[in-house]
């Protein structure tokens, strides 16, 4: 009878180390109308693309049922998304503004179980076989401290200071153009509702 | 210490069974005990002598019947209320193993006093403090010094007794009951013993109900009762008292 | 007098009992509280062994398998990449840095990483922070080499020295490279990652070394190439093992990830160490989680055996229990002295146990941290373990205090005078 309890008591504590239920693709709930949150303005990841930046622009304009079956210019409209996908521009406007926004964490330096940078982006699984988000969906973010608690692939709320960077050199392998970067004041766990 | 008009014990009615479909151990009508008396009670083994003395402590509670003490119903309190009201009225002695065999002789003695503040305010009412009053009485019993600072599994069973009574006695309660106190000692002991217990509950102002086999003690007491005078459950004696 | 040192007195007068039994209890905690201890340190000391590294790149294996090779010097790697591979990352212009790894021969044991003096400036650990040198300078000429710290304390080297390699990880019949040797120029400071334990030297000196062999065997006939004539023949390595790489946008790494793994010249894999560590504690999660479960039974049974002994003592004290109901003890009184005896001997054996546990901790930490890379800590402590211990003492006290109920009810049942 003792040992149950004490077993029981046990795996409550392991519990607490489990992860929330997502697959691969999942994005985060979006709120049905972003709230200030005290001094953040809480966003969702569709705010973080120009309006008037649409990738699959040129293949919705496309008639495909006039191609022909194995036609090279549809392979070619695909290979034209992805580079656009990966020449993705940031929302000028964002740069200095306080925002909160949730997403999922992908740590890129841990010591000590504390996190000092990491990547947030929208959906589960960002890194394993899916193509990555396209660089206006994927934000560096560098806590004021580094943060205790947090593992790979944790759904978390970030409250900071959001910049867009402009990069000078040519993209090579990277992403062509600017990307986001958010200094963040506070993380917290992200409780689905 | 005037005895006062209502008895100091009062039992009427009271019947006694240890389980359900078992006979009644105690079937009492009526007994008292008046403050400061000495009363001798006779009964061989088996006559449900312990249980009747546990009814009186208030560790036992009868079916039927009313146990009263001081005026108050045993019956009528909370079993926790039972306890702190035994102690504080009733001093026990067993027949043996009476003492706690981890605690120093006057801590032993002291013991009623941890559970009960009426017996510790009452024994420091002399002067001085517990201690001193746990030696004195051992002194009165013939305990000396030199025996305190013995483990009390090294005293003898006569030794072992007479702190016993200390025990009983620290407090002044009201009531000493003592069951079968000298059956372990040597023939030669015994009186000795008695003596100095009648004394000491004499000089404290406590009634003193004596439960024993062996009738030679009687003559002691002012007061004799056989057990199937008490119990009609008890088995009936060969001759009366 | 009152209940804790009536409960004391009690507990002392049973002292051999209870003694052995708060042995056990200590035994089952430190065992509890080492192997927690254990699985956190494994956790900190791999993920502090690279700090700013975006991307380990490789021939085509299992994720795991080139960040354990290429970082912790663990397992084998299966494949090696072109350096003319090497060279076109480490041009391109999303790259910030990169920094070629050749493993295969050691020194006495300890790893030897052929590498560049990129390797010095921009290699980072443990959030960060850059290595330094105790005594000398990276590697300049083409026999110098670059000691860890690990390496010189434990073989005693300082600057000036001469060592020798071996091929291969250094068993039996392993070929010395006894005609080339090498000077140490440069000795780490302490870092706490596999840094320590490796001896580090330029890739043309591993070029230099195994000039004329083929196939992972030397020359026939004894014959090699004398050192004065080793610059003659062109040292740049032809292939590495794997590379680290640090990029210029760290939040692209997900888009250069995926052009070396779809890259043209030869089957890579770019794999981002957080990950492959994250995959790496999952796989293994289950065996710490199956040792806690272990660990914890093992303490369930040191309780046990508390309450067992409660319970065996339970009779002989019958006699004490009456005695103290006649003087007034109610069931609660009871009860609080059991228990009062049930949270001293489980919180004196987890006391002990901590205590052993810090002992173990002090003297086989720094074994640990030198061989196996594991930092133990023997003073630092967590809020778990603290968790961990109040529902080790919450559960002996819960066992202890159960038969004080079957206690009360003998009391209750003997009456003053128990039936012994």
């Amino acid at each position: 009878m003792k040992a149950l309890v004490f077993i029981a008591a046990l795996l409550a504590c392991c519990a607490g180390f489990a992860r929330a239920d997502y697959q691969v693709g999942d994005h985060l709930a979006k709120p049905a109308k972003p709230s200030a949150h005290g001094a953040y303005q809480e966003i969702d990841w569709d705010a973080l693309m120009p309006k008037d930046w649409d990738p699959i622009k040129e293949l919705k304009a496309t008639d495909l049922g006039m191609m022909r079956d194995g036609d090279p210019r549809a392979n070619a409209l695909l290979l034209k998304m992805q580079e656009l996908w990966e020449k993705a521009p940031v929302e000028a406007s964002l740069d200095g503004k306080r925002i909160r926004i949730p997403g999922f964490m992908v740590p890129l330096d841990e010591a000590k179980g504390k996190v000092s940078e990491f990547l947030l982006v929208p959906y589960f699984g960002a890194c394993i076989h899916v193509p990555p988000p396209p660089a206006n969906q994927i934000i560096h973010v560098v806590p004021d401290k580094p943060v205790a608690g947090h593992h790979m692939m944790d759904a978390v709320w970030v409250n900071g200071t959001l910049r867009t960077i402009r990069s000078q050199t040519r993209a090579g392998m990277g992403m062509a153009s600017a990307g986001y970067r958010l200094e963040a004041q506070s993380i917290e766990p992200y409780k689905q509702k | 210490m005037d005895p006062s008009p209502s008895p100091l014990l009062q039992a009427e009615n009271v019947s006694f069974r240890w389980a359900p479909r078992l006979a009644p151990t105690v079937e009492l009508d009526r007994f008292t005990i008046a403050a400061q008396e000495r009363v001798f009670l006779y009964g061989p083994s088996g006559s449900g002598k312990s249980t009747l003395l546990g009814i009186f402590g208030g560790v036992l509670v009868p079916q039927q019947g009313h146990v009263r003490i001081l005026g108050t119903d045993l019956g009528s309190l909370g079993a926790s209320r039972r306890d702190a009201f035994r102690v504080d009225h009733i001093g026990f002695i067993f027949q043996q193993f009476n003492l706690i065999p981890y605690l120093s002789v006057v801590e032993n003695v002291l013991l009623p006093c941890r559970f009960s503040r009426r017996r510790r305010e009452r024994a420091m009412q002399a002067g001085g403090n517990l201690e001193a009053q746990a030696l004195r009485l051992l002194a009165q019993l013939d305990l000396g010094r030199a025996l305190h600072a013995r483990n009390v599994t090294q005293l003898s069973v006569g030794q072992q007794q007479r702190v016993a009574a200390a025990r009983a006695l620290i407090g002044r309660p009201e009531l000493i009951i003592a069951d079968e106190p000298t059956s372990s000692l040597d023939a030669g002991r015994q009186e000795g013993f008695l003596e100095l217990l009648l004394a000491e509950c004499a000089s404290s102002g406590a009634a003193l109900l004596f439960v024993s086999h062996d009738r030679r003690l009687a003559a002691h007491f002012t007061r004799q009762v056989a057990m199937d005078e008490v119990s009609r459950a008890a088995p009936a004696l060969g001759e009366a008292a | 007098m009152n209940l804790l040192r009536l409960a004391l007195r009690s507990a002392w007068n049973r002292r051999v009992t209870l003694a052995l039994i708060v042995c056990a209890i200590a035994l089952s905690v430190t065992m509890l509280l080492g192997v927690e201890r254990a699985r956190i340190a494994a956790r900190e000391g791999f993920s502090q062994a690279v700090s700013g590294t975006d991307l380990v790149v490789g021939a085509r294996t299992s994720p795991i398998q080139l960040v354990l090779y290429a970082v912790f010097h663990l397992g084998e790697a299966t494949n090696n990449m072109l350096w003319k591979s090497e060279q076109q990352i480490a041009g391109d212009p999303a790259v910030a840095w990169a920094i070629p790894i050749s493993l295969g021969d050691s020194h006495r044991g300890f790893p030897t990483v052929g590498t560049t003096p990129a390797f010095f400036e921009h290699f980072k650990y443990s959030l960060g922070a850059p290595l330094a040198f105790s005594a000398g300078r990276p590697f300049s000429g083409l026999f110098d080499t670059v000691l860890g710290a690990d390496v010189a304390s434990h073989l005693g080297y300082r600057l000036g020295d001469a060592i020798t390699l071996t091929h291969g990880s250094g068993g039996i019949g392993s070929v010395e490279h006894a005609d080339k040797p090498f000077t140490v120029v440069g000795i780490l400071a302490r870092t706490g990652t596999p840094v320590d334990r490796s001896v580090f030297v330029s890739l043309e000196a591993i070029e230099a070394i195994h000039l004329g062999w083929q196939g992972g065997a030397p020359p026939p006939g004894g014959f090699s190439i004398p050192e004065q004539f080793v610059r003659k023949f062109d040292l740049t390595p032809k292939t590495i093992t794997a590379m680290l790489v640090g990029l210029r946008n760290r939040a692209a790494v997900f888009h250069v990830q995926r052009a070396i793994n779809e890259f043209a010249g030869e089957p890579l894999m770019a794999v981002l160490p957080g990950v492959a560590l994250d995959q790496l504690w999952q796989v293994v999660g289950v065996v710490e989680k199956s040792l806690l479960a272990v660990s914890a039974l093992v303490v369930v049974v040191g309780i046990a055996g508390m309450a067992a002994a409660v319970l065996a003592s339970l009779n002989e004290r019958r006699r004490e229990l009456s005695i103290l109901r006649s003087v007034g003890a109610g069931p609660r009184h009871i009860v609080a002295l059991l228990g009062i005896e049930a949270l001293l001997v489980t919180g004196s054996g987890a006391a002990l146990g901590v205590a052993l546990l810090v002992a173990l901790s002090a003297l086989t930490g720094p074994w640990l941290e030198s061989n196996y890379g594991l930092p133990i800590n023997a003073l630092g402590w967590s809020v778990d373990e603290s968790l961990l211990l109040a529902a080790v003492v919450a559960a002996g006290f819960a066992a202890g205090v159960l038969p004080a109920y079957r206690a009360c009810r003998l009391a209750l049942a003997d009456g003053l005078t128990p039936r012994l």
